[in-house]
C-alpha cells in the first residue's frame, strides 16, 4: 500500500487521499499491537477495517482520531503529516471516532452525551440551551430515545447510538465507527447504512469497522484487512469479493461456518418448565425447554425476550412465576443471580462494558468469579481449582493473551467478550441463557463458540440464545421464539427458521 | 497494489515480545519501599540516633495504631466507598471502653469488648445506611464522624481520663526483653488482612465490587453483603486500634483519633489502595503506614522546629502521592 491507489473512473470525487498512515506502530508495555500499518483512505468512500479480534482494528483507528499516541510512525491529513495528535485536534480537523465500547456520561441527559463537545455556544462561550436541546430533538427523532432521559439509565443499544448520532451530525469529513452495528437491531442498521450513504454522497469518508462480511460487502467500496497487527491484505474494489473470500483474508485460512445439526424434540421430556412468568410487560404463560435444546429468541429491543432472561436470572423482579428442573419440584424465580448460579441457571448480558466483567482483574480471576462460590472450601477461596477451570476456559475458547494472569482491561473487545462467557460457562449451568453471545467475536472465533455452545448441548444442558443475528439463528438453534410485547408471538422450528422471516420482525 | 487483487502478506505467530521496560517499572511498583528506604537513609545522617535499636521499637509502636486506623481504611476504600468516621470511631471507642473500666469498674477485658463492639456497631450501621438506604458514603460518614466527635466530647465532658486499670494498659505497656508488645497486634491484623485479601471469598469478592459493582452483581456476588461485611470489619479494626491507643497513652482525651484522619487516608492511598476501588494490596498499606511514620519520628528527631514539622511532611507525602500518580499514568 504504499504505492498511490489505482484511479477508479466512476469514483471521480474518491480520487484524494484524505486520511493516511505509514509505518504506524503501536506497542503495549511488551505486546506489539501494530507494526508497519501503511493504509491509506480516499475522500468520499467507505473504507472497510476487517481483522480478528485483537488484530489492532481499535488500536489503529484510536490512533488515526488522536485517542491513542503511536509507538512510531506517521499520520497524514489531506497529505500534510501531523504533528501533534490529539482528540480535541483532530475533531477540529473533522475526523470522529465512534468507539467500541460506548462513551457515556451516565448523569448527563442524552441531549447533553450527544452535544459532548461539539455543543452550540453562545458569545463568551456560554452553552446555548435552547438549540442544544432543539438540535438534540431534531437528532433523536425516530430513534425513540427521549432528549432529557438520564444517560445511564439507557440500554446498551440506545448508548451505542447515541455515540453515533454524535459523529454523524458533527459535520466531520471523516467519521470513524468502530463495530457500529454490534449492537443494532436490523432496523437499526438499514437507518444507518441510509445514513451513511447519504453523508457519503455529500463527500463524508467513513471507516466502518465489522465482524460481518456480509455488511462490509453491501456498504463499502475499499476494505482492508489487519491481520496480527500488520496490514494483511486489502482491496480498492469489494464488488469483486465474495464472503469467503473476505473471511479468507482475515483469517488466513479457509472459513468453515459452523451448521448446527439441528433436533427434533417434539419427543422427549421438558428439562425446564416455565410458566406464569411475569414482570412488567412480560407475560410468558408456559414455556418447556428439553434436555439439549437450543432455543432462539428474538424479537425488536423492549420485546421481552431479555427480559424473560433477567427474570429467571434474578436480575429483574418478577411479579410471578415458577421454574421447574426435571429433577426437581417447582421453584420460585430467584431474587438474586448468586441463587440462579446456585439453581444452576447462568446468564452472559449483552452490555460487557457495564455487566460482564471486572476489567482490572485478571482473565483467570475473571473466569473464576461466578464459580468461586461453588468450588470454595467454607470461606476460603480453592485457589488450585479455580487456576485449572480458568486455565481450561482459557484455552478452549482461545483468549488471545501473553497469558491468563493480564488485566482485561488490556485485552480486544472481542476477547473481553469471550472472558465474559468462561465465566458463565465455568459454573457449569443446567439452563444457560446467552444474550448476544457472539457480539463483537470475529468470524473465526464466532464458529468456534457455537460449536463451544452446540457441544454443551449435547450434554444435556439447556440453551437459550438471545439474538438479532438472523445468521446466528438459522445456523445454531432447534427453535426460535419471536417475541413482542412482552409475550412470545410466534414459534418457529426447523425450516421455518429462514433469514427471510427473521430478517423481518416488526 | 493493483485495483481488484487482495493482497495478502504472510504473518508471523502472534505479536507478543519484549517484557516491559522492567527497571523503570520495578522501581515505580516499589515507589513507596524505595522512598522508605532513602528517607530512613536521609534521616540517619542527619541524627545516628534514627538507627538505634530505640528508636526503632519506637517507630513499630507509633506505626501500629496508625496501621490499625489504615488497614481499617483500606476496606471501604477497596469497595469504592469511604469511611471518614473511622477515626473519630477509633476515639469514641477508646472512650467509651476506657470509661467502662474506669468509670463502671468493669474488669478490663469486658470494658475492652464493649469498645470494640461499639466501634464494630457503628461500622455495621454505617453500611446499613450506605447499602439500604442508600446514602452517600462520603457524606453519611462525614455526618458520623461529626457525631461521634460530638459524643466523645460528652462522654468524656472535656475531662482527660487517666487511672486506667493495669490490665487495662497491659497490651500497651508490656515489653519482652525490651521489645514492646503491641506491635504484635498489628502484623497479626496484617496477616489476617492478607490472608482475607487474597485467600477468602469474600477477598476476592471485595475487589470484584470495588471494581465494577453492577457486573460483580450479575456475576452472583451480593454486593450489599460484601460492602457490609468490609465496614464491619473496618469497624471492628477501629474499636482494636481505639483499645490500643488508650492502653498504649494510659489516657483519653476529648479529641481521642481525630488527628490520625488525613494520615489514616494517606497512608492506603501512597500504599497504592485506589479511591476508585478494586486496587491495593496489604503490603502496600504496610509501606505508607512505615512511610508516614517514619516522616513523623524523623522530623521529630533531627529537630526541625515545630513549625516547619506540618509543611514538610506534607511535601513528602506530596512527593509518595505525585510518584504514584506517575506509576498509575505508566503501568495502570
Ligand atoms: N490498553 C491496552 N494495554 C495493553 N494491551 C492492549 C491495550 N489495548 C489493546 N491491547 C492489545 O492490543 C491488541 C490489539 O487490540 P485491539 O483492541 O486494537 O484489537 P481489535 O482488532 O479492535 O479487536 P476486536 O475485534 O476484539 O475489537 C490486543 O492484543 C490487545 O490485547
Ligand atoms: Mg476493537
Amino acid at each position: 500500500m504504499t504505492t498511490a491507489p489505482t484511479f477508479r473512473l466512476e469514483a471521480s470525487p474518491a480520487a484524494r487521499t484524505v486520511l493516511r498512515v505509514e509505518n504506524l506502530g503501536k506497542i503495549y508495555g511488551g505486546l506489539v499491537a501494530l507494526r508497519d500499518v501503511d493504509l491509506s483512505v480516499r475522500a468520499g468512500t467507505i473504507h472497510g477495517l476487517l481483522g480478528e479480534n485483537g488484530a489492532g482494528k481499535s488500536t489503529l483507528v484510536g490512533i488515526m482520531s488522536g485517542q491513542r499516541k503511536p509507538t512510531s510512525g506517521t499520520i497524514y491529513l489531506d497529505e500534510k503529516p501531523l504533528a501533534h495528535v490529539d482528540v480535541q485536534a483532530m475533531e477540529k480537523a473533522g475526523v470522529f471516532l465512534v468507539t467500541q465500547e460506548p462513551m457515556i456520561i451516565d448523569h448527563l441527559s442524552a441531549a447533553e452525551n450527544l452535544m459532548l463537545g461539539i455543543w452550540p455556544k453562545r458569545r463568551f462561550g456560554f452553552v446555548n440551551w435552547r438549540k442544544l436541546r432543539q438540535d438534540a430533538e431534531r437528532m433523536l427523532k425516530g430513534t425513540g430515545i427521549a432528549a432529557d432521559a438520564r444517560a445511564g439509565a439507557l440500554d446498551a443499544v440506545a448508548r451505542r447510538k447515541i455515540n453515533i448520532l454524535r459523529a454523524m451530525f458533527s459535520g466531520g469529513k471523516v467519521i470513524i465507527l468502530d463495530e457500529p452495528t454490534a449492537a443494532l437491531t436490523v432496523d437499526d442498521r438499514a437507518q444507518l447504512f441510509d445514513f451513511m450513504r447519504r453523508l457519503k454522497s455529500e463527500g463524508v469518508t467513513f471507516i466502518f469497522i465489522s465482524h460481518f462480511n456480509d455488511e462490509i460487502l453491501e456498504i463499502c467500496d475499499a476494505v482492508s484487512v489487519l491481520r496480527d497487527g500488520r496490514y494483511a491484505g486489502g482491496s480498492e474494489d469489494v464488488g469483486s469479493l465474495t464472503s469467503e473470500d473476505l473471511s479468507e483474508l482475515v483469517l488466513g485460512r479457509g472459513l468453515v461456518l459452523f451448521e448446527r445439526e439441528k433436533r427434533q424434540f417434539s419427543a422427549g421430556a421438558p428439562a425446564v418448565i416455565l410458566k406464569d412468568i411475569r414482570s412488567g410487560t412480560l407475560d410468558v404463560p408456559s414455556l418447556a425447554i428439553r434436555a439439549g435444546e437450543i432455543v432462539g429468541v428474538t424479537g425488536l429491543p423492549g420485546g421481552g425476550g431479555k427480559e424473560l432472561a433477567r427474570a429467571l436470572f434474578g436480575l429483574q423482579r418478577a411479579s410471578s412465576g415458577t421454574i421447574t428442573f426435571v429433577d426437581g419440584e417447582a421453584r420460585t424465580l430467584p431474587a438474586h443471580p448468586a441463587e440462579a448460579f446456585a439453581d444452576g441457571i447462568a446468564y452472559l448480558s449483552d452490555d460487557r462494558r457495564k455487566d460482564g466483567s471486572i476489567s482490572q482483574m485478571s482473565i483467570a480471576e475473571n473466569i473464576s468469579l461466578s464459580a468461586e462460590v461453588a468450588l470454595a472450601r467454607g470461606a476460603f477461596m480453592n485457589a488450585e481449582q479455580e487456576r485449572a477451570l480458568s486455565q481450561r476456559y482459557f484455552q478452549s475458547l482461545g483468549i488471545k493473551a501473553p497469558n491468563s494472569e493480564v488485566a482485561v482491561d488490556t485485552l480486544s473487545g472481542g476477547n473481553q467478550q469471550k472472558v465474559c462467557l468462561g465465566r458463565v460457562l465455568a459454573t457449569k449451568p443446567k439452563l444457560l441463557m446467552l444474550d448476544e453471545p457472539t457480539r463483537g467475536i470475529d468470524v473465526g472465533v464466532k464458529q468456534d463458540v457455537l460449536r463451544i455452545v452446540d457441544e454443551l448441548s449435547r450434554t444435556g444442558v439447556s440453551v437459550i440464545i438471545i439474538s438479532t443475528d438472523t445468521d446466528e439463528l438459522v445456523r445454531a438453534v432447534d427453535r426460535v421464539l419471536i417475541f413482542h410485547n412482552g409475550r412470545i408471538r410466534e414459534e418457529l422450528a426447523g425450516e421455518a427458521i429462514s433469514r427471510s422471516r427473521l430478517r423481518n420482525l416488526g | 497494489m493493483s485495483d481488484t487483487t487482495m493482497t495478502a502478506t504472510t504473518t508471523k505467530p502472534p505479536a507478543t515480545s519484549t517484557r516491559r521496560s522492567s527497571m523503570t517499572g520495578w522501581v515505580l511498583h516499589n515507589v513507596v519501599w524505595i522512598w522508605l528506604i532513602a528517607l530512613v537513609v536521609i534521616f540517619g545522617l542527619f541524627n545516628q540516633y534514627f538507627f538505634t535499636l530505640f528508636n526503632l521499637q519506637n517507630i513499630m509502636v507509633q506505626a501500629t495504631v496508625l496501621g490499625m486506623i489504615a488497614l481499617a481504611m483500606s476496606l471501604p476504600l477497596l469497595v469504592a466507598e469511604i469511611d471518614l468516621s473511622i477515626p473519630a470511631n477509633v476515639g469514641f471507642s477508646s472512650a467509651l471502653g476506657a470509661m467502662a473500666n474506669t468509670d463502671l469498674g468493669l474488669p478490663f477485658a469486658l470494658a475492652a469488648l464493649i469498645g470494640i463492639g461499639a466501634a464494630t456497631l457503628i461500622g455495621f450501621f454505617n453500611a446499613i445506611c450506605i447499602t439500604k438506604l442508600k446514602m452517600v458514603s462520603l457524606i453519611q460518614t462525614l455526618s458520623m464522624m461529626i457525631i461521634l466527635q460530638g459524643a466523645l466530647l460528652a462522654l468524656t465532658q472535656g475531662r482527660t481520663i487517666t487511672s486506667l486499670s493495669p490490665g487495662y494498659v497491659w497490651i500497651g505497656q508490656t515489653t519482652l526483653s525490651g521489645w514492646p508488645l503491641m506491635p504484635i497486634v498489628f502484623v497479626l491484623a496484617i496477616l489476617g488482612m492478607y490472608v482475607l485479601l487474597r485467600h477468602t471469598v469474600l477477598g476476592r469478592s471485595i475487589f470484584a465490587v470495588g471494581g465494577n459493582q453492577v457486573a460483580s452483581n450479575s456475576a452472583g456476588i451480593r454486593v450489599d453483603r460484601v460492602k457490609i461485611l468490609s465496614y464491619t470489619i473496618a469497624g471492628f479494626l477501629a474499636g482494636v486500634a481505639g483499645y490500643l491507643l488508650a492502653s498504649w497513652q494510659m489516657a483519653i482525651t476529648s479529641n481521642q483519633g481525630s488527628s490520625y484522619l488525613l494520615y489514616a487516608i494517606a497512608a492506603p492511598i501512597i500504599g497504592g489502595v485506589s479511591v476508585f476501588g478494586g486496587r491495593g494490596s496489604v503490603i502496600g498499606v504496610l509501606g505508607g503506614v512505615l512511610l508516614l511514620t517514619v516522616i513523623q519520628v524523623g522530623l521529630a528527631i533531627i529537630s526541625v522546629p515545630s513549625f516547619y514539622v506540618g509543611m514538610i511532611g506534607g511535601i513528602m507525602i506530596f512527593i509518595a502521592v505525585a510518584i504514584d500518580a506517575v506509576r498509575v499514568r505508566y503501568f495502570g
